[in-house]
């Protein structure tokens, strides 16, 4: 896939705050790249830049290979669905939708094709004389991925799109957007603070924290190799322990030395662990290296939340089997199961 | 039971004696205009000679003419002007934003004579001849920051994202002013134009001072004229009794039947 966009060493500060801490990230053609993070991660600052609401203090944009740090958002081929939809309230959908092509002053005939067939891709045939201010939430969406769509930008910028969306609603919608992703064939970056919705619709998931991206790669990679102790943490529920790596493939932690897959860190060097709760099995008392008690149960549908206690730690373990509360029983893991990550600055 | 019915009595004749207070002699005014003779107390049958003579009179005419096109003249700039200072305050940091209110709300909470005076002292410090031109260019500023207090609520109430999503779209900012920022606010626009055009109409005291070479509004001549009994001032009067309480009933009905309009749609 060819290189669309590329941020190179963006600094941006609000004030006093340091937002954006030198971010270098490439987005290729037809990808869906979600940036993910908590608020105030800076996220929806790098979106903002790249539809040239704001400019950075420091680095260069460029879209095409072309720097377009000084190109303005109206020049850009570049199209925004805004959080809160942003509508122009005035005007009906049709009208909505047709504004871009106004503007750039398409005759009346393409106009009224263009806008049927996004109509058409957004579920929304036989909307057109509606006020935008008489739909629904989830009509108003829709509306606002038409009016950005039907310009045909390269890139499509999304700012959390669904949040204001009822929970079953943001579901249909999340499986929707890929689809419509799919069929236009073009680059969505989206940005949310659900790991959940990114892990469905990505094709590459940006983590973001403090300004500063944390990890960039696929959803099983983000999920099944975080980076480190932050990403771990965000995605998804995790058992993280401190530990020391003894030598290649030796990890000690909670003073018993377990075997791994992870290789090539310095020996004898803190590291952080994650075992993820639905790789970690509740087996009887002699067959498991680390021993507990059943401190609580909780069910949760598909799955029981297990919380046992060993004298260092409670663990979280997802299973489908029912247990049996205060009964001691044994963990087990398969060398696999550990990721190890290097130790955060920070932490 | 009896005591708080005449309890009712009481208020509403209060109440009609107040309105009678206030409106008897507007309506005095306006039915003696009709009168036929030169009296301004007793009614001897209804003629139009008044209107006639008014508007045969070439002094009354002009200053009707200048009125007019002064009112809508300074209507217009200040209707742009204020509006686009709001859109500009709207943006602004807080603090530009609270002092430029600040100063905006001056001339409109100064008395009158000082507005007029000190304009006077500063076209005559400059040396401009005070005529038409001054007294349009007084009208603008004294009208122009009613204009901005009634589109900023407007404007307060806008998407922040709008702007942003018609610039998304391709518009460049005066497109995005023009399409999407001001159908937005027109109301409030409307209503500030309505304001200004009543405010400027009606206005003596600052015409007064800052006119000059025969130049008359309505109201100087009407001044003028008022030592002597001319019953042609009732016919005067009354054309701008109707035209005030015409364009103050747009600018109260005009938002009513916004929102009913509005809730229209919503069903």
């Amino acid at each position: 896939m060819r290189k669309l966009i590329e941020f190179k060493n963006i600094v941006k500060s609000f004030d006093d705050s340091l937002v954006l801490k030198g971010i270098n990230l490439s987005i290729h053609e037809n990808e869906f790249v979600t940036l993910l993070g908590p608020s105030g991660c800076g996220k929806t600052t790098l979106l903002r830049i790249l539809g040239g609401f704001i400019s950075q203090n420091e680095g260069h944009v460029y879209f095409d290979d072309i720097e377009i740090s000084n190109v303005p958002p109206y020049k850009r081929e570049i199209n925004t669905v805004f959080q809160r939809y942003a509508l122009f309230p005035h005007m009906n959908v049709h009208d909505n939708i047709a504004f871009g092509l106004h503007i750039k002053k398409q005759d009346k005939q393409t106009i009224e094709q263009k806008v049927k067939k996004m109509l058409k891709l957004v579920n929304l045939q036989g909307y057109e004389d509606r006020p935008v201010t008489l739909l629904s939430g989830g009509q108003q969406q829709r509306v606002a991925i038409a009016r950005a769509l039907v310009n045909e930008p390269m890139v499509l910028l999304l700012d959390e799109p669904l949040g204001a969306l009822d929970l079953k609603l943001r579901k249909e919608m999340q499986v929707e957007l890929k689809k419509i992703q799919q069929e236009v064939g073009i680059t969505f970056i989206y940005v949310t603070h659900d790991q959940e919705e990114a892990l469905t619709m990505s094709d590459t998931i940006v983590v973001m924290n403090n300004g500063e991206i944390q990890q960039i790669g696929s959803p099983t990679d983000i999920y099944n190799e975080p980076e480190n102790r932050f990403v771990a943490d965000f995605i998804g529920e995790s058992n993280i322990l401190e530990g020391v790596m003894v030598e290649d493939y030796k990890v000690k932690f909670d003073d018993q030395t377990f075997e791994c897959v992870d290789y090539g860190f310095e020996d004898n060097l803190e590291v952080d662990i994650v075992l993820r709760p639905e790789d970690i099995d509740i087996v009887p008392l002699e067959m498991g290296r680390i021993k507990g008690v059943i401190k609580s149960t909780i069910f949760k549908g598909v799955h029981f939340e297990v919380v046992v206690e060993t004298p260092y730690r409670e663990w979280i373990i997802h299973t489908t089997d029912k247990v049996e509360l205060d009964k001691e029983v044994g963990l087990h893991f398969f060398p696999e199961d550990i990721h190890i990550m290097y130790k955060m600055g920070s932490y | 039971m009896v005591g708080a019915k005449s309890h009712k009595v009481l208020i509403f004749a209060l109440m009609a004696g107040i309105l009678a207070f206030f409106y008897l002699p507007i309506i005095s005014l306006m039915v003696f205009s009709f009168n036929d003779s030169r009296s301004l107390t007793s009614w001897s049958g209804f003629s139009l000679q008044w209107y006639e003579a008014l508007f045969k009179n070439r002094e009354m005419m002009m200053a009707i003419t200048t009125t007019l096109s002064i009112a809508l003249m300074s209507t217009f700039v200040a209707t742009i002007l204020g509006t686009l200072a709001a859109i500009g305050v709207s943006k602004s940091k807080r603090l530009v934003k609270e002092i430029v209110l600040s100063v905006n709300n001056f001339p409109i909470l100064n008395p009158e004579i000082v507005t007029a005076i000190g304009l006077m002292l500063l076209y005559s410090s400059l040396n401009i001849q005070k005529g038409y031109l001054t007294m349009l260019l007084a009208h603008i500023i004294f009208s122009t920051p009613y204009v901005i207090l009634s589109v900023l609520p407007k404007l307060r109430r806008l998407d922040p994202d709008i702007a942003e999503a018609a610039l998304d779209l391709g518009a460049t900012p005066l497109e995005a002013l023009w399409k999407v920022i001001v159908p937005m606010i027109l109301p409030g626009i409307i209503s500030g134009a309505l304001i200004a055009f009543t405010m400027s109409f009606d206005d003596f005291v600052i015409s007064y001072f800052v006119s000059g070479n025969g130049v008359k509004n309505i109201s100087i001549l009407v001044y003028t004229m008022s030592k002597r009994i001319n019953p042609t001032i009732n016919a005067l009067s009354t054309i701008l009794v109707v035209i005030i309480t015409v364009v103050l009933l747009i600018v109260n009905l005009y938002p009513m039947l916004n929102k009913k309009k509005e809730l229209k749609e919503a069903e």
